[in-house]
């Protein structure tokens, strides 16, 4: 969980998202922040697939799931876990 | 009238109606009168000042916005997905002193950013409304300006088009007839509502007392929900309507019980409407043209002949007249190509502080819109590029959108582009970036020309590409072109 988490947290760095001192609560909202908007999630949800070797469903793509570090890091989870 | 004073008229007819949806939330028009009267009071004793509106898309930004109306205020809603730098450019230039702000936004932003504001009323989710410094200071503004859009400045910094009452009430009217917009009809606002489009979407369902679903693309599968949630009409820029297209099925549907899906800010192609209609027979799929310093619209293609004239605008919406002009600013006949210019209720008071600028683009009543059209002999306006995009090589003026068309006809290529580089004796000269499908042969591309094109108009290089050229904001000029054509020179 806690490396799933810090993956995103270095992608969303590394491509430039946030500066690497950027601080946001596990529940924050990313797009509110103005972190992330519709074209960066593309970006975000491909990298997800790729990394982890899961599709995310259509219905999946919801605020719950995605606007947040949290969110986000379940979401992983329990696709893997679906998966194996 | 003033547009929140339309929420006024259904608030005391039927107050319980429902007037705007964001996720779990909704609000009636009784409750979205009183918040807003709530807003306003704490901006009623400013006489007619310029208020920056800083909030993300939803109820709270509406309400925001309308409260400024309604304290006889100006505002001026900041585009919040634009760099901290552009934000204050518009800040400075703009004279801006006060501004109103979500309690999220003034987090995000810091303290110190709203330092250079003498007023600063801050609302917090709950709706409580905070003053947190205050100072009135005298202003002169056009006693008819009510709201400052920002255009998206492709074409470098972005500029204040300034919008009357009568501007905003009569796109409204517009656009209510023309899509047919009743007050059982429940609108989708996905994109952003700081522009233009988005503007005129919460207008035009407010002022006829319907209802809008507040959503956002960046959560597909909430749209592909909030479309099955008797949403009656879909609103987007091409961009949004490919984004959902990369999931066909639920595309299919989600458009299903749509009665009516709109689109401006760019041409839509034929996979869209192919992909719209064949999701419901009684679809009516409507494109619409228009420019920020029109409010929002210009013109529709009405859907009965979206699919013979798809490459056209249509004609001019209720209250507006369209007409094409050559360099002398007279209008031209069918077939010619000149600039489209456009007059009527809704064309801007002028941009913000700027009167130079204001002068080139409003002429002896008529707006230019810097479009390049032709009339259509059944009365239709067709556009042939942006006047700036015109290339000058020799002593010949290119219209490199012309020239596209031509050599896309001629040849087996899904897409052409037309790149001007420069010329040491021509000053200016083209290359090619040309869209390969699985039969294009490059050497009989540039065989083509050669044999059919003048000397001047030979590409000096023809290149493969895999994707369009698009702007930001998704539109093809010559500026996203050559910004291609880089990318393309670089990664080589």
């Amino acid at each position: 969980m806690e490396q799933i988490r810090n993956d995103i947290i270095y992608f969303l760095k590394s491509q430039s998202f946030m500066d690497s001192d950027t601080q946001f609560a596990e529940n924050e909202s990313l797009t509110k922040a103005g972190i992330i908007d519709s074209i960066g999630l593309l970006e975000l949800l491909d990298h997800i697939s790729e990394r982890y070797s899961i599709e995310i469903p259509e219905d999946m793509l919801t605020p719950d799931n995605l606007d947040s570090l949290q969110g986000i890091t379940n979401l992983i989870v329990k696709l893997k876990t679906e998966r194996s | 009238m003033r547009i929140d004073s339309f929420i006024t008229r259904t608030a005391k007819e039927d107050p319980g109606k429902i007037a705007l949806e964001e996720g779990e939330k909704t609000i009636s028009y009784g409750f979205l009168d009183k918040d807003i009267g709530r807003i306003a009071s704490s901006m009623m004793e400013f006489g007619h000042c310029r208020f920056a509106v800083l909030a993300e898309s939803g109820i709270q930004y509406i309400e925001m916005l309308m409260a400024v109306y309604r304290s006889d205020n100006i505002a001026i809603p900041l585009p919040i997905e634009l760099a901290m730098f552009s934000l204050e450019h518009i800040l400075d230039t703009g004279n801006i002193r006060h501004i109103i702000v979500t309690e999220v936004q003034y987090t995000r932003f810091g303290e110190s950013f709203f330092d250079r504001f003498a007023t600063v009323i801050v609302v917090s989710e709950d709706g409580s409304v905070n003053t947190l410094h205050k100072m009135i200071l005298e202003e002169s503004n056009d006693p008819h300006l009510r709201l400052v859009l920002y255009t998206s400045g492709t074409t470098g910094n972005p500029k204040g088009v300034m919008l009357s009452d009568r501007n905003l009430v009569a796109n409204a009217d517009s656009i209510i007839e023309v899509l047919g917009i009743k007050p059982d009809d429940k609108a989708a606002l996905v994109i952003s509502p700081h522009h233009a489009f988005g503007n005129s979407i919460i207008d035009s369902h407010l002022v006829v007392g319907g209802s809008i679903r507040i959503g956002s693309m960046s959560f597909i599968g909430s749209v592909f929900s909030m479309m099955k949630s008797g949403v009656s009409m879909f609103y987007g820029v091409p961009s949004t309507y490919r984004l959902l297209l990369r999931y066909p099925a639920k595309f299919k549907q989600a458009f299903m019980n749509i009665k009516v899906a709109a689109t401006a800010g760019g041409a839509i192609d034929d996979i869209i409407v192919k992909n719209l209609k064949g999701s419901n027979r009684d679809l009516r799929v409507v494109p619409m043209y228009g420019q920020t310093e029109a409010t929002a619209r210009l013109a529709y293609l009405p859907s009965e002949d979206v699919d013979k004239f798809v490459d056209s605008i249509g004609k001019a919406i209720p209250g507006v007249t369209l007409d094409v002009f050559d360099a002398d600013g007279c209008s031209v006949g069918p077939n010619i190509t000149g600039e489209l210019v456009a007059s009527g209720d809704n064309i801007m008071l002028g941009y913000l502080d700027d009167e130079i600028a204001t002068g080139k683009k409003i002429i002896n009543g008529w707006m230019h819109t810097g479009d390049l059209a032709e009339k259509l002999p059944n009365g239709y306006f067709r556009l042939l590029g942006r006047k700036d995009d015109i290339i000058k090589i020799g002593d010949h003026r290119i219209n490199p959108r012309e020239l596209e068309r031509y050599i896309q006809k001629n040849i087996d290529v899904s897409g052409v582009f037309v790149v001007p580089v420069p010329h040491n004796i021509l000053g200016n000269a083209i290359c090619l970036m040309v869209m390969p499908n699985s039969s294009t042969d490059v050497a009989s591309v540039l065989s083509f020309c050669r044999k059919n094109l003048p000397g001047y108009l030979c590409p000096l290089e023809v290149l493969c590409i895999d994707q369009l050229p698009l702007s930001e904001n998704g539109k093809i000029s010559n500026r996203s072109i050559i910004e291609g054509y880089r990318n393309v020179k670089n990664s080589m």
